[in-house]
Parts: C-alpha cells; sequence; structure tokens
C-alpha cells in the first residue's frame, strides 16, 4: 500500500520502500514528452535543455539499484526483461509484418542466413534489430521511410538490457570505489572519441559508444539510490557539475554543434552534458511522496505517462510518421495551399494529432506492459481510479 | 568585506527594500546598454566583413557599364551622367576620422576646393563636428551605410536600416538629410555586375543617386605622393570623379598628395567643386527640422556619450584591478609579517603574560531559544576562568528561562525590556564583576580555549581591544561554502593585515574581548549605528588603544542560510560601517592617535570596503562584453587569471587557518553569483546613505531608545534558519 508520509531527509535510502517519489515520476514524464517533441521538430537545443535520455537511463539506474539491494541479482534482471521486452515484441510482430507485405525479405542485405539470425535481435535485442532501410511509405497514410523511423528508438531499448544485464556487476564497482566507477564510463566515451580505443564492428561500437555516453547516468542514477551523493557535502555538486557541463558544451560548440548534429550524434559531448545534468538533478532531489500543490493538477498526466512509458516511446516515432503522411494530403485540399500554407509548413499543428495518435497507441497496444508486469491489462492507467493499487512499484514487481 | 557577525534586523527600521534593490539593477543595466551602443557603433556588434568576389555582368543594362559614374535609377530608370570636361569632384570614404578629416578639411581649403564626404554612420555619429564643419565649407555629404558592409549579401530590410541609420546620424551631426549614395567596395560604372546592380536598383528606388568614381587614386595603399596624383589625374582635361580616402588608416600621403595636387592641377583649367556644383543641379541636401531633428541629436548625444562613459569605465576597470591586485599583494605580504611574528618561538603579547585573570563573558540574547543552551554550555567547558551573564534583551521565546533552568555554576541572567542589543551590552558591562570582558553572540559556540586565547593579548598594558576568530559553523551549503571561504579570508588575511597596520575596523559581535578601562573611556557601546562594533572599534582607535587579533581564539557561529537572510545582514553590516566611517570622520583632521587613526586606517578601511567595491560590477561588465563581441579568448584568460589569483590567496588564507581546501571548489560559483549579490548590497547602502541615509539615521537614534533592538527577528524567522 502506498503510505503518504513525509520525506524523511535524514534516511539513508531516498525513498522508503513502498512508496514512489513523484519528483522521479515527473522527470521521466518530462523526458518523455522532450523526446516526443524533439522527434517532431529537430531542433538540436532541445537536448541540451533537457538531457532526456541520460535522465531515463539514471531514474532507471535507482531503481535497479533499489531491487538489487533486496533481492537477488538473477530474479531482478530476469523481472526487468520480463518487464522489457513484451511491448517490444508487439511493435516488433506489428512492425516486422509490416515491413514484410511492404516487400523486406530475407535477399535484401545480401546475407539471408544473417538475416534470419538478426531477426533474433527483434526477441532480444542485444544488438540493434534490423530493418527495411528503404520501404516505400503509403500514400495518404503513413510517409516513406516509417521502418527507419520505426527502429530509430530501439538503440534505448537495447542499451536499456545491457544495462541491466550489467548491473550486478556495476552495483558491486560501485560499491567498491564509487566515483572511479561512476567517472569510467565518460573515461571510455574520451577513449572512443580520441581514437585510443576503435572497434570496426558497428556493432560493437554502438553498444560501447552508448555505454560510454550514458553508462555514467546509469550509475548516478544506482549512486543515488546507494546513497554515495549524500556523503558528499552539498556545496560539491553545484560546484563541479556547471563545470562539466560547461566544458561539454563547449566541445559540442567546437565540434559542429548544429540542428541535424547535435549532442545525439556527439556521444562524448553527451556523456559530460547528461553526467553533469543527471547529478544536479539528482542533488535537488526533493523526494516527493506527495505532490507540491502547484503541480497537483498534472498528476493524472504524469501517472498516465509513466505507466506507459515504454508503449510511448516505441510507438511515437511511427505516430509521427503517421501524421506526417496525413498532412501531406492537406495539400490536395482546395484553397488550403494558397491561403494557409503556413499551416501545413509549420510542425506546430501537428503536435497534437500526434499525441492524439500517440493516445490511441496507448490504448490499442498498451496492455503489453500490464501483462509484462503480471497485472489486469487496463485501458487508461493513469491513476483516478485505484490510486493505491496502480502506484505501488512493490506491488507492480510482484 | 570581513565577516563579522549575525545580529538580526531590527525588522521595522528597514527602509521598503524593494524599490532599493532595483536601482543599481537598472543602473548596470543601464551601463551594459551603453556598452552595447558603443560596441555597435565601433562596429564590433552586427560587423560583417565579407567581400563579393566578381560576378558575371550579363544582367546589367549596356548603357550603365559604358555611361558615366552618376548613376540614376530612381524611380525606375537607368541612367548614368558624367562630369563636364575640366571639372573634377574630389570624393573622400568612410570618414569622418578624428586625425585626417580635419587635415584634407585644412588643404581643401587652402586651396579654395570643393568635395564630397561619403560618410559612414558609425563615424559620423562619434565625430558629429566634422561633419558640420563639412557642411559649412561648403562640402556635400554622401551616404556610405551605417557600418560599411557588402551590401551585396544583404536583405533588403538591412539596406533600408544601413541608409535609414546613417540619415538619423547625419541629421544628428548636421541637421541635413542627402540624396547622395555610394555603397562600398564599389569603384567605377563599368565594374557593376549581377550582384551589385539589384542593390544599386534598390537604392534607388528609395530616391538615392549612387556616385561611382571614374579614378581611383588607390590612396589606402599608400603607393607614395607621386603615385597617387598619378592616379588622381585624368586625361586630357576630361571631368572626373576621383576616389581618395580621409579615414581607415594612415593617410598622409593623401594630405599631402592634394596639397600639390590641387594648384596642378588648377593651372591646368580644372575647378575642384562638389557634385551637385559640378552637374548643375539643385544640392543635394535638404535641412531637416522638428522630431527628425531631434531625433539624430538624440542618437548622436547617446553614442558620444556612451563613448565617453566607455572611456571612462575603461579607466575604473583599470583602477579596480590594480586596487584588487594591489590589496591581495599587501595582503599577503602583511599576514605573512604577523603570521610570522605570532607564532615565533618565545613570542610573547607583553609584560603581564600569561593572563590568567578571570573573565567576565557577556551573551546578549534575544529570541535564541534553539541555541542559548549549545551556547552556554560551550562556555562551561572553557579553560579559563569565567564568569558567564547572559542579558536577555526582552525575549518572548523563555530564552532567559531555558537559561535558568540550565541552573550552571557562574551563569547569571539579567533581563531587561526589549532595548537593543547595545544597551544590552552596556547592561552586561556594568553588572560584570571583572576587568576583562568578552562578549559573544547568543548563537555562537566557543571552544575550551577560546576565551583563554582571547585575552592572552592584553598582556600588552596598550591593547584595548581583541578581535577573535570566527568561524561558519554550517558550510555544508554552497551559500554556506561561499561564506565559509569569505570569513576565512576575511579573518586570515584581512585581519591580519589590519593588525599590522593598527586600524582593525571592527570587532566581530561572535567574538571579541574588551579591557573595562577602554570601554569607560570611550562610553560604552552606542546605538548610533546600524554597526555597533564597527562604532566601538573605531572608537577605541581614537582614544589610543592597540586593537589586534587573536587567530587561535575560534568561535563557531551560524551563518545566514538563505539570500533573503544574508542580504539584511549584509545590508546592515555595509550600510553600518558607512555610518561608522561618517560618524568618525572627524579623526582626519585630529592631533595625536585619533588622527593617526583618521589618515591611515579610516582612509584604507574606505577604499577596500566601500569605495573598491563599488567598482567590482566593472569587472562584470566587461566579462559579459568581452564574451560577446570582445577578444573573447583574451576575457576568458583574463578573467581566469584573476580567479586564480583569488584561488592562490584563498588557499593561503586555509592553510593558516588549517583549513581543508576542499570547500575552494565552490570559488568559481562564487565569482559568477556571490560576488555580485554584495556589491549590489553594496550599491543599495550608498543609495541609501546618498538619498535618505542622514534621516533615517536620526530617526534610527531617537526610537534605538525604546524599541528598536538589531538583534530582532522572529521566531518564524529563526527556525527558518
Amino acid at each position: 500500500m502506498t503510505t503518504t508520509r513525509p520525506a524523511d531527509v535524514t534516511a539513508p535510502a531516498p525513498a522508503p520502500r513502498g512508496g514512489r517519489d513523484r519528483y522521479f515520476d515527473l522527470l521521466r514524464a518530462i523526458a518523455l514528452f522532450r523526446v516526443v517533441l524533439y522527434h517532431l521538430m529537430g531542433w538540436a537545443w532541445l537536448p541540451v535543455v533537457f538531457p532526456s535520455m541520460g535522465v531515463m537511463f539514471a531514474l532507471a539506474g535507482t531503481l535497479m539499484a533499489r531491487s538489487l539491494g533486496s533481492r537477488p541479482a538473477p530474479e531482478v534482471v530476469r523481472g526487468r526483461m520480463r518487464r522489457l521486452l513484451p511491448p517490444l515484441w508487439l511493435l516488433g510482430a506489428v512492425g516486422v509484418s509490416g515491413m514484410l507485405l511492404a516487400g523486406w525479405g530475407p535477399d535484401d542485405e545480401g546475407h539471408p542466413g544473417w538475416w534470419w539470425l538478426h531477426l533474433t535481435f527483434w526477441i532480444l535485442p542485444l544488438s540493434d534489430p534490423p530493418y527495411g532501410a528503404d520501404l516505400p511509405g503509403v500514400h495518404g497514410l503513413i510517409a516513406d521511410g516509417w521502418a527507419v523511423d520505426l527502429a530509430v528508438p530501439l538503440w534505448y531499448l537495447r542499451a536499456y538490457l545491457w544495462f541491466v544485464l550489467l548491473s550486478p556487476l556495476l552495483l558491486r564497482a560501485l560499491r567498491a570505489a564509487p566515483w572511479p566507477t561512476v567517472v569510467a564510463p565518460i573515461a571510455l566515451s574520451a577513449a572512443l572519441e580520441s581514437g585510443v580505443v576503435s572497434v570496426t564492428s558497428w556493432r560493437l561500437d554502438s553498444n560501447l559508444s552508448d555505454f560510454g555516453a550514458f553508462g555514467a547516468c546509469w550509475l548516478l542514477g544506482m549512486a543515488h539510490q546507494e546513497g554515495v551523493l549524500r556523503r558528499l557535502p552539498r556545496y560539491v555538486v553545484p560546484s563541479l557539475a556547471p563545470g562539466v557541463a560547461g566544458f561539454g558544451l563547449w566541445y559540442a560548440l567546437g565540434h559542429g554543434f548544429e540542428a541535424g548534429h547535435d549532442l545525439d550524434d556527439m556521444p562524448f559531448a553527451q556523456s559530460l552534458w547528461s553526467f553533469a545534468t543527471v547529478l544536479l538533478l539528482l542533488h535537488l532531489s526533493p523526494s516527493w511522496m506527495d505532490w507540491p500543490r502547484p503541480l497537483r493538477r498534472w498528476d493524472r498526466l504524469v501517472t498516465l505517462l509513466n505507466s506507459r512509458a515504454v508503449t510511448i516511446y516505441l510507438w511515437h516515432n511511427v505516430c509521427i510518421d503517421a501524421v506526417a503522411g496525413l498532412w501531406d494530403r492537406l495539400w490536395g485540399v482546395p484553397g488550403l495551399e494558397e491561403h494557409a500554407s503556413w499551416l501545413l509548413v509549420s510542425p506546430w499543428p501537428q503536435l497534437p494529432a500526434v499525441w492524439l495518435l500517440t493516445a490511441l497507441c496507448v490504448v490499442c497496444f498498451g496492455w503489453a506492459e500490464d501483462l509484462a508486469a503480471r497485472r489486469r491489462p487496463r485501458l487508461w492507467p493513469d491513476g483516478s481510479r485505484n490510486l493505491a493499487q496502480n502506484l505501488s512499484p512493490g506491488r507492480r514487481r510482484r | 568585506m570581513p565577516a563579522r557577525t549575525n545580529h538580526r534586523s531590527p525588522r521595522r527600521l528597514m527602509p521598503p527594500l524593494r524599490l532599493r534593490r532595483l536601482l543599481p539593477l537598472v543602473l548596470l543595466l543601464a551601463m551594459m546598454a551603453m556598452l552595447m551602443l558603443r560596441g555597435y557603433v565601433h562596429s564590433e556588434i552586427l560587423a560583417d566583413h565579407r567581400i563579393r568576389a566578381e560576378a558575371p555582368a550579363d544582367r546589367v543594362p549596356r548603357q550603365i557599364l559604358d555611361g558615366g559614374p552618376v548613376v540614376d535609377t530612381r524611380g525606375g530608370r537607368a541612367t548614368s551622367l558624367d562630369v563636364p570636361d575640366h571639372r573634377i569632384v574630389l570624393t573622400f570614404d568612410d570618414g569622418p576620422d578624428p586625425k585626417w578629416t580635419p587635415e584634407v578639411l585644412d588643404v581643401l581649403k587652402k586651396h579654395h576646393a570643393h568635395a564630397v564626404f561619403f560618410i559612414t554612420g558609425t563615424m559620423a555619429s562619434r565625430y558629429p563636428d566634422l561633419v558640420q564643419r563639412m557642411v559649412d565649407e561648403g562640402h556635400e555629404i554622401g551616404l556610405h551605410t551605417f557600418n560599411h558592409p557588402d551590401l551585396s549579401y544583404q536583405s533588403k530590410r538591412r539596406i533600408d536600416w544601413e541608409l535609414t541609420q546613417n540619415q538619423l546620424a547625419l541629421e544628428g551631426a548636421a541637421g541635413i538629410r542627402t540624396s547622395l549614395f555610394r555603397p562600398p567596395y564599389s569603384s567605377s560604372a563599368d565594374a557593376l555586375d549581377n550582384a551589385s546592380w539589384p542593390v544599386t536598383r534598390y537604392v534607388g528606388s528609395r530616391g538615392y543617386l549612387t556616385v561611382l568614381t571614374t579614378a581611383d587614386s588607390e590612396d589606402w595603399r599608400r603607393p607614395g605622393v607621386r603615385q597617387v596624383i598619378r592616379n588622381a589625374t585624368p586625361k586630357a582635361g576630361r571631368g572626373a570623379i576621383v576616389l581618395m580616402h580621409d579615414s581607415g588608416g594612415d593617410r598622409a600621403q593623401t594630405v599631402r598628395a592634394l596639397d600639390t595636387y590641387l594648384p596642378g592641377l588648377r593651372k591646368q583649367g580644372y575647378a575642384f567643386q562638389n557634385l551637385t556644383e559640378a552637374l548643375e543641379a539643385p544640392s543635394a541636401h535638404t535641412p531637416v527640422t522638428g522630431a527628425d531633428l531631434w531625433k539624430g541629436r538624440a542618437w548622436v548625444f547617446l553614442v558620444t556619450t556612451a563613448d565617453d562613459l566607455t572611456g571612462v569605465l575603461v579607466v575604473g576597470l583599470a583602477a579596480i584591478g590594480v586596487l584588487v591586485l594591489a590589496r591581495f599583494g599587501l595582503m599577503l605580504l602583511l599576514s605573512a609579517v604577523h603570521t610570522r611574528r605570532t607564532r615565533r618561538r618565545g613570542f610573547t603579547r607583553g609584560p603581564d603574560a600569561p593572563v590568567t585573570a578571570p573573565v567576565s563573558v557577556l551573551v546578549p540574547a534575544y529570541n535564541e531559544a534553539k541555541c542559548i543552551e549549545n551556547t552556554v554550555r560551550s562556555l562551561m567547558r572553557s579553560e579559563h576562568p569565567i564568569e558567564v551573564v547572559v542579558i536577555d534583551d526582552g525575549s518572548a521565546d523563555g530564552t532567559a528561562r531555558i537559561v535558568e533552568d540550565l541552573a550552571l555554576p557562574g551563569v547569571r541572567v539579567v533581563r531587561q525590556h526589549n532595548a537593543g542589543k547595545p544597551a544590552a551590552l552596556n547592561r552586561g558591562i556594568a553588572n560584570a564583576r571583572h576587568d576583562l570582558i568578552v562578549m559573544m553572540d547568543g548563537d555562537t559556540v566557543f571552544e575550551p580555549a577560546t576565551v583563554g586565547e582571547l585575552v592572552q593579548p592584553f598582556a600588552d598594558p596598550a591593547v584595548g581591544a581583541v578581535a577573535g576568530n570566527a568561524k561558519v559553523g554550517n558550510k555544508d551549503t554552497l551559500i554556506g561554502a561561499w561564506q565559509h571561504i569569505e570569513y576565512v579570508m576575511g579573518f586570515n588575511l584581512d585581519r591580519r593585515m589590519y593588525d599590522v597596520l593598527r586600524c582593525m575596523p571592527t570587532i566581530p559581535g561572535a567574538v571579541g574581548a574588551f579591557r573595562r578601562s577602554a570601554l569607560n573611556r570611550v562610553g560604552g557601546m552606542s546605538d548610533d549605528t546600524l554597526a555597533e562594533d564597527t562604532d566601538i572599534t573605531m572608537a577605541l582607535h581614537r582614544d589610543g588603544w592597540k586593537v589586534v587579533y587573536a587567530e587561535k581564539a575560534r568561535a563557531w557561529t551560524e551563518a545566514p542560510e538563505s539570500v533573503q537572510q544574508l542580504w539584511s545582514q549584509r545590508y546592515r553590516w555595509c550600510y553600518g560601517t558607512m555610518q561608522a566611517i561618517w560618524k568618525h570622520r572627524r579623526a582626519v583632521v585630529e592631533k595625536g592617535p585619533s588622527g593617526r587613526f583618521g589618515r591611515v586606517g579610516l582612509p584604507l578601511v574606505s577604499l577596500f570596503m566601500v569605495l573598491a567595491p563599488l567598482l567590482a560590477p566593472l569587472i562584470d561588465l566587461f566579462l559579459v562584453y568581452g564574451l560577446l563581441f570582445g577578444p573573447t579568448g583574451r576575457t576568458v584568460a583574463a578573467w581566469f587569471g584573476v580567479l586564480a589569483v583569488q584561488a592562490g590567496c584563498a588557499a593561503y588564507a586555509f592553510v593558516l587557518d588549517r583549513e581543508r581546501l576542499t570547500p575552494l571548489i565552490s570559488l568559481p560559483l562564487q565569482q559568477i553569483l556571490y560576488r555580485q549579490l554584495m556589491y549590489v548590497v553594496l550599491l543599495q547602502s550608498w543609495i541609501t546613505a546618498l538619498t535618505g541615509g542622514r534621516l533615517r539615521w536620526q530617526k534610527l537614534r531617537r526610537k534605538g531608545q525604546v524599541a528598536a533592538p538589531p538583534g530582532e527577528s522572529t521566531v518564524a524567522e529563526r527556525s527558518a534558519a
């Protein structure tokens, strides 16, 4: 059951078991909203304003460390994978069928054997799952290149899976040598960036580079849960983090930062900027067991975004493509092109449409998350009906 | 600002802060705006140095390419005019220049020649008098854009802006508009191309004649006087528009060439006229009146003011730079001297050493229920014989009762109606039994050795008072760490320096010791100022007493933890210090020890504590300016240089105090966030002092007797701390 007692700042663990830290929920919701906005708008500065991916990994790291603290590692890892994979399988079932229908097949890469093998990455994404690179769209329904966009967000699941698999090891290292462990991924990123370390296989390279970029965030999340941050004097983080962030930003600006070449394409700058931002956010970490009054009105939205995070993340990019296809149709509407071409060019009016379609996906595909959590499937889990049942993570996990 | 003590705010006497807080910010913003304006007219902002390479010319009409240098594209026309034979129109581009334009004008005047000056808006705005002189001496003015970009790269809006802004400067400088225009980087008509022709047509549609050249003197290359003359001389009596420059570098050759060229060609039958004279057309100038004229004048006034102001600010920056470095140098030197002196083996304070006489410790307390027990209990562990007198200044939270209930031996409680901290201290002095008196705050904790260390300097009978070493107890947060750095530097560098110079401005209220006879001679504590601790210290100096620093007498005090509390604390210190300096100003002209303090100590304290910090905002002003427009690399390097000096001094202070160095990592951020807060507080104190300070001071004196304690704070404020 959810206990609503005030946050106890002197307790070693930030959130008492059974409670849900609404601050983290808010961060996750903002991160998710920012990801969708960024994929629609493509503004290079958006990941700078809020490095969503780093924040999401950090939050996941916190939860992972919390679980590992109370249950045996194999059980925790299995549980995490069980929660993560079914929504992916559902996307794969729909997506891969679509690609096959559009004409994708074993011969597209010239190595049918490899194609079949790689297809297993849709089941266990140890590396990026394959997709049809230049499949045509369906006119008026979905734009060209939809399969690419469908596959774009999958790197996150791949990276997440690896972090989960490595977590027992990471936690042990963290306990033995906290700060060297947290900083190690940044060092890896620097080594990759400078060319000291280089690998030829792109599959290995993308794994390493994502680990370098976001590993520090995951570890920071674990360190936060372990109370490593709490042991520092309070002035340390705000004194150092701006310097690290400034260095990351300076590095990015000096290496061709622009629209289309932003932090996501610069793992080293990303690692520094995300690390610093996450460090500051975790430093602030007010541990809300209850919403502060001004935020209370967002409760249901945030709850919904949190309980359907994976679904929204997996499906939103397809929704953006579908809306783009729909918008292309508007050019055919007489008069619109002459009198309201701004409407057709601007991405802003597409934003509500994208969210509408994403909401539809939540209704259609969200149940997979409930199944994965061994819960009764729900259509619209915004916490309005049965708060205690929906919100307790302890309950969801068992 | 050296650190002192936490006396609480007499709230109802504080002026309404919001407006006064706004004013310093407005002042800073205004200065920043002026700097921006200066950067803008000095082409450090918005400057565009691209020049287009030659382009094909197939879209330029034939008759223009083959035609004369004056191109008329007004109202959709495309015609050109030539200068009649035996007439030369001299044109000077890019001016006015403060050095060369007057020389060019002198030469032209000497030879009775008229010319056309194509001025840029930036230069005209800065040297309006020269433009006026050109017009007065019969020359014609043409536009050469505001800050000289290649217009073929610019949008129509930017071209419009360049022209309008250029006219505005001209209106302000000479009260006229002109219809002549020469595009930057232009030459003769046959050099027009597909890139520059549309610009020419557009400018024509705005009503301007485009004036190109027939002969380029190429004087900007400085090819020698003869070559300039050769380049500028047209063939066989033909008319010409000759291009020269009166700005943009050394123009000595141009001036000398003119001196030969003008009489030489006049002998060949040439007349030197301005353009409309040569073309026998009506003047290109139209006088402006009314709003346009005033707009122009306002613009020119702003620009010249900004230029002057910048000059002043640069001098100010240099001054603050020298002051800061000199102060650091002096501090390092003198604190090293002080440390060597006091840590020498066999060092004794004076003939009466060691001091073992019992001491009275005064603890004035107002609503200190939370801290008072810790305070008193820490005194109980004192290694030196003491009696403790807690003076309860009319607390409402049972502070006195708490102390009484402790029932500790040697602790007395004296109650009084709320009358303020100075009154409480005076009452304590009256009740104290011993001749050595230690004063501390109700929220401060002493170490067992503190009292003993604090009174050792009284071994020297000339010592009237001793300042202890106040340290921040709550340094875990950022704001705490910043104050910690400030305190450690304030006590280990500033106070050692002041000790050696014998002009210690303040005995901290948190930890200080006094000789009763000294206190009696200066009449005890006074509530004339908001900083009674500074006031009494200055009074002791004037009475000829030595005031020294005892580094080992450590007291742990609670620093403000919110910006709001910190602000009002610092405002009180700052304004109180100014009041105290003003109160003791007469010392400057007095004789004896008072005069010595007045002529050495007081100026030094005023310089370091209230004058130099006034210039501190310049550092940030020029930092922002330099980052945005200036030499960015050098600005950043200079900033880090100053930071390094500061870090070095801070590290030295920390080592002297045997403190861990880790809090110093918050030093860079302190330079960006905390220092500004401090000088805005100082500016605010200045404004209070200059506007209503005297009045408030008198009001304070009158009210202070009845119900205005420094030391007043609500329970809520306390629990927030």
